[in-house]
């Protein structure tokens, strides 16, 4: 097959047209000072704190209309600030304008002066003592509770030991069924929950037993593994794609400084993580103990929204749906969102879905009108 | 300007440098840089300690086995260029002319693939302790240590190249029938995209396999021996010299999660006897305030 003429004059414009680029996009990353590149700026104030952990409430942006106060409780993989990346794509920012009465906690940085700290002591240490805190300050009995992802399991578990203290229970990309990524089966779906099993428990407590905890660097990798061409474009093609239109560079940018900031999990946090729930699928099984209690899914009766993303290859769906056959709850509805995992919070058709969604849930069962 | 602002400006322009460099060279067959690829880094098995018996020899072997990877994958490389100019052209594109280049070469591959093994080698390899040579007992394990990971990481390596080479394969396949379905040649864009999708399904299929599961837990698990060598290693010389050691202070760290879990436990059962004798205070607004105490944790697994 003969291969096509070149154009010459095309070629030089092409040239040139990368250059301009180039250049363009080297003096805007010259000229960009870290403090250009801001996430989770939806103004707030620390409320309670705890040896790392902090509670912080946000200040309305609305009139309120939902009485009962929401904790949104993210995970240790990650960061909270996901849900509040930049003005135009933050669920927290979507959710205070429709009038919410909004709270996050942050675990902080785990250091190897952590190792020790348990789910137990998050869940029904902090996760508790943040609640009470909330309802104190509410005058209130009952909160509505908005876990993603890790954060969502703190959550669910939360609200099957302690039904009495929550009003709603949202989730948002939550695993349930740790090996319900076999019900697909979808290609680069579920790698995290193969890759866990193909562990011994014996190689996940060596693991911690010679790092402490589980680095930040170390879960980032096996992030990576996910996407493996993705991964390698990134520096190159994709950053050439935004870097001279300063808008979607900052875009762009906000991402890195998010995936850049992953904290060490915990080390015997990290044992139960990977062992009793990847490995043994517990809390499916209604198995897993807190504290010497049993994390009961049938004892979770409240109005429940459980949010996944259709095509979360970290949390593939049927591993979040498979909570509707275990809650008792009178009103359980599940919203399917179109894209992936951070897809959720940032992609254009989800952020004008996601948040009016959990308002509306909300209002339905609002147990103290504002 | 923050050192993140610094690091990525900087990390740009060697970016930018090598595109700006690969536009001048757009002229040059594709064949010159696949064979280039040759003259790379080598994993050298003359790294491998000369005492170590029968783990040198295995370490010498998974290192001849990487070559000989290596060398066919050059060979596909090679021809893989060589079908470039027969499939490739349409208007000229030299970003995508340079991704591509840089895609296809199995060093950067090889360089996408291994962050893992990367963070487990940062991981695992401590400080060099080559004047420790009074503790031979200890020395040598982590010598024993160190060569075992090696020698699985280069298995592990050999398995990502396999994967290399059978993406390269079916890529030329691929190729030459997207080519001839409409009987003109793909754009550099387009082959680009055909290059990130063959291997993007190659790769995750090799890393679903059994055998690439299976090695990449030979590695966790001897990284972590290594790990846990050199920590012995240290203790021992921590102890004599009478420096605090890591187990000194995991001791001081367990025993102040417990103490914090007791403080809490017993601040929460304080409120609860409060709230049971004193009606419920009105709501307070302003000011972090003092964690309520709450009811006892389980301790720690083990």
């Amino acid at each position: 097959m003969a291969q096509a003429p070149i154009n010459p004059a095309a070629a030089v414009a092409d040239a040139a047209k990368i250059g301009t680029k180039m250049l363009t996009g080297g003096r805007l990353l010259g000229e960009m000072r870290d403090e250009d590149v801001q996430i989770a700026t939806t103004p707030k104030d620390l409320v309670w704190k705890s040896d790392k952990v902090s509670l912080y409430h946000y200040r309305p942006l609305a009139e309120k209309r939902i009485g009962v106060p929401a904790l949104i409780c993210y995970g240790l993989i990650g960061r909270w600030t996901m849900t509040d990346l930049q003005d135009d794509r933050s669920l927290v920012r979507n959710l205070l304008n429709l009038g919410l009465d909004l709270y996050v906690v942050d675990w902080g940085n785990p250091s190897r002066a952590d190792r020790y700290l348990t789910l137990d002591d998050y869940i029904t240490g902090y996760l508790d003592d943040c609640v009470a805190e909330i309802a104190r300050r509410a005058g209130v009995e009952k909160v509505n509770l908005l876990g993603v992802c890790e954060g969502g399991v703190f959550t669910t578990a939360y609200a099957a030991l302690y039904p009495e203290k929550v009003n709603t229970l949202v989730l948002t990309i939550t695993p349930v069924d740790f090996h319900a990524d076999m019900v697909e089966n979808r290609e680069g779906h579920g790698f995290i929950n193969l890759w866990t099993r193909s562990l011994e428990p014996e190689d996940v407590d060596r693991l911690i037993e010679a790092n402490g905890n589980l680095p930040g660097e170390f879960m980032g990798a096996v992030f990576n593994l996910m996407t493996p061409m993705r991964s390698m474009m990134k520096y190159n093609w994709d950053m050439l794609e935004v870097v001279d239109d300063e808008k979607r560079l900052l875009n762009w940018l906000r991402m890195e400084k998010w995936i850049a900031d992953r904290p060490d999990h915990p080390g015997e946090a990290a044992k139960q993580w990977l062992k009793d729930l990847y490995q043994q699928n517990k809390l499916v099984k209604s198995e897993w103990e807190l504290d010497g209690r049993r994390v009961d899914l049938g004892r979770i009766t409240m109005p429940v929204l459980n949010v996944y993303a259709k095509d979360d290859h970290i949390i593939p769906p049927a591993t979040s749906r498979a909570l509707g056959g275990k809650v008792r709850s009178s009103d359980y509805k599940e919203l399917g969102l179109p894209g992936g995992h951070v897809g959720v919070f940032v992609g254009g058709k989800s952020q004008k879905l996601f948040a009016p969604a959990v308002a509306e849930f909300l209002q339905q069962h609002d147990a103290k009108p504002a | 300007m923050s050192e993140y602002a610094k690091a990525l400006t900087n990390f740009w322009s060697a970016q930018g440098k090598a595109v700006l460099d690969a536009q001048e060279k757009a002229a040059r067959a594709l064949t010159d840089n696949m064979q280039a690829m040759l003259s790379g880094r080598m994993p050298s098995v003359a790294e491998a300690p000369g005492d170590a018996g029968a783990l040198t020899a295995e370490l010498t072997q998974a290192g001849d086995a990487l070559m000989q990877l290596w060398s066919a994958a050059g060979s596909l490389s090679t021809e893989l260029a060589s079908n470039m100019g027969k499939y490739v052209g349409g208007a000229k594109d030299d970003t995508a002319t340079a991704v591509l280049e840089r895609m296809l070469d199995p060093r950067q591959w090889m360089a996408g693939t291994g962050e893992l093994d990367d963070v487990l080698a940062r991981m695992a390899e401590g400080p060099r302790l080559a004047d420790m040579w009074d503790l031979e007992r200890r020395f040598a394990r982590v010598m024993r240590a160190w060569t075992a990971m090696r020698r699985r990481a280069l298995e592990h390596q050999g398995i990502a190249l396999d994967a290399w080479m059978r993406a390269g394969r079916r890529y030329m396949e691929e190729l030459a029938g997207h080519a001839s379905a409409d009987g003109h040649p793909l754009d550099r864009k387009r082959a680009l995209a055909l290059w990130t999708e063959v291997a993007n399904r190659e790769l995750l299929q090799t890393q679903r396999s059994e055998r690439f599961l299976g090695s990449q837990r030979e590695l966790i698990r001897n990284s972590t021996e290594l790990r846990m060598a050199q920590q012995d290693l240290v203790e021992h010389f921590g102890k004599q010299y009478g420096f605090p050691t890591r187990s000194e202070l995991d001791d001081v760290h367990r025993s102040l999660t417990e103490m914090r879990r007791e403080l809490r436990r017993v601040r929460r059962a304080l409120a609860d006897a409060q709230a049971a004798a004193v009606p419920t205070p009105p709501p307070a607004n302003d000011g972090p305030v003092a964690p309520a105490p709450r009811a006892p944790r389980r301790k720690a697994t083990s």
